[in-house]
């Protein structure tokens, strides 16, 4: 679900776990697609540090 | 412990409509029910339990995963410990199970199915957009996900139509039917066995069925339960589902005009409108069972006892989810449950979601005004999978 929400921010690993793509902060610009991928996580895996 | 509403899975009127029991029981003061109808389960109706119940794996376990218990007979013979691994097995082995089917269902891998889906989807409207009427689940939705699975598993697409046979008779209509429901698990087992022998005979390259075979286990072969589990689970689990989902997003569509224009002229909200139409009308209830006595939310629960994990009912939770029983499309935070959560989340999802997206997308550009014949003759099957089986709409 991420990869579909913030494709640029989160992806798939070889067995299709989900992976994070970025290293270090978040773009401004990207912000938005990661926060709404946070907000469709049925896992709760996600969590944006301000 | 308050007790007053009871349910019947397989009632018609539950089946055809079951939110406005999962309403009554989830505002009750016992949230979660218990019913001794078809062998006994407990029913939790909010989000937030079902989702607990997901993830404590260690007490609520997937030994057994249908809404009923197994038919007299099936856990004897030659084949009585087939299962349907990964979402029939628990920690330790779950893991592997899970791991080694996983890369097959990655997104980079679905994706090599889309263009042959959108013209396999475009074949069948082909076939009765002249009539002016089809039925949009036996016609259509019915017939996309049996041939994707087809392919995956190497095995003759021209069977579709005993594919379909076999999984309803496993898993919708052999449910409240014990010897129907025994008979077709057999002739899927046996079906796959044959496969099987075919592939140990003339190993094919880039094919799940050889490769499985090849799979090593601690420097074992994996055991042949576990690879004909693996082929019975995509079958079954890989149609009935997705069908299910097809179906009743079509039958959504067919009864909202605005929302077929509101797709039509924002196409962007396709992605998040096959999420909305996926918590809206979730098609899957698996089962859990106890491993031993608990409290679990004020219910004694004793070991062996089934729960059934009320995903449509998490995914109408108020607590949860804003305007839960209208169909938004544009909405933003949607952490719907229909596949759903913990180490057996389903692991075909990006299958299908793409069968999802393409099936409606392809409906919608060749058929953008269509409503239902009548909306009373549409028929739904239920209990483990809901959706509807007859939907005859015209355009």
């Amino acid at each position: 679900m991420c990869a579909i929400a913030a494709p640029e921010v989160f992806g798939s690993d070889d067995i299709g776990n989900a992976a994070i793509l970025i290293e270090g902060d978040i773009p401004a610009d990207l912000e938005a697609k990661a926060r709404r991928a946070e907000g469709n996580c049925p896992e709760r895996a996600i969590e944006i540090i301000e | 412990m308050k007790q007053d509403i009871d349910y019947d899975i397989f009632n018609h009127d539950f089946v055809w409509n079951p939110f406005p029991t999962f309403d009554a029981v989830r505002e009750s003061g016992c949230p979660i029910v218990h019913s001794d109808k078809w062998g006994g389960s407990w029913m939790p109706t909010r989000y937030e339990d079902i989702v607990a119940l997901a993830q404590e794996h260690d007490v609520f376990t997937s030994r057994e995963i249908i809404v009923v218990p197994p038919p007299p007979g099936q856990l004897e013979g030659p084949y009585g410990g087939v299962k349907a691994p990964p979402i029939t097995s628990d920690p330790p082995d779950h893991h592997w199970h899970r791991r080694a089917i996983l890369p097959v269902f990655s997104p980079q891998s679905v994706a090599t199915y889309e263009a042959s889906m959108r013209e396999f989807c475009n074949g069948l409207i082909d076939g009765f957009i002249d009539n002016g009427r089809a039925d949009a689940a036996a016609d259509y939705a019915q017939r996309i996900p049996v041939n994707v699975i087809a392919r995956m598993l190497g095995v003759p697409v021209e069977m579709s139509e005993t594919f379909t046979e076999w999984v309803r008779g496993a898993l919708e209509v052999g449910l409240t039917n014990p010897e129907l429901r025994r008979e077709n698990r057999m002739k899927i087992i046996e079906f796959f066995v044959g496969q099987i022998n075919e592939r140990k005979a003339n190993p094919r390259e880039n094919d799940l069925i050889t490769d499985l075979l090849r799979l090593e286990v601690d420097g074992q072969p994996a055991p042949l339960e576990y690879v004909i589990g693996v082929c019975n689970l995509m079958l079954v689990a890989g149609i009935d589902t997705t069908w299910s989902a097809i179906g009743s997003s079509l039958w959504h569509l067919a009864g909202h005009a605005e929302h077929r224009k509101q797709l039509r002229e924002n196409p962007e909200l396709w992605p998040t409108a096959v999420e909305e139409f996926l918590r809206a009308y979730a098609p899957v209830t698996m089962a859990r069972i106890v491993d031993r006595d608990i409290e679990f939310q004020g219910c004694p629960m004793k070991a062996g006892d089934r729960v059934l994990m009320t995903f449509p009912a998490a995914n109408r939770d108020p607590r949860q989810f804003e305007r839960p029983d209208e169909v938004i499309l544009d909405r933003q935070n949607n952490r719907h449950v229909a596949f759903g959560a913990g180490i057996h989340r389903c692991a075909g999802s990006n299958l299908a979601r793409l069968e999802l997206k393409v099936a409606l997308q392809t409906w919608m550009e060749r058929i953008p005004e269509f409503t239902l014949v009548d909306p009373t003759a549409v028929t739904w099957a239920g209990g483990q999978v809901r959706g509807p089986r007859q939907c005859l709409v015209s355009f």
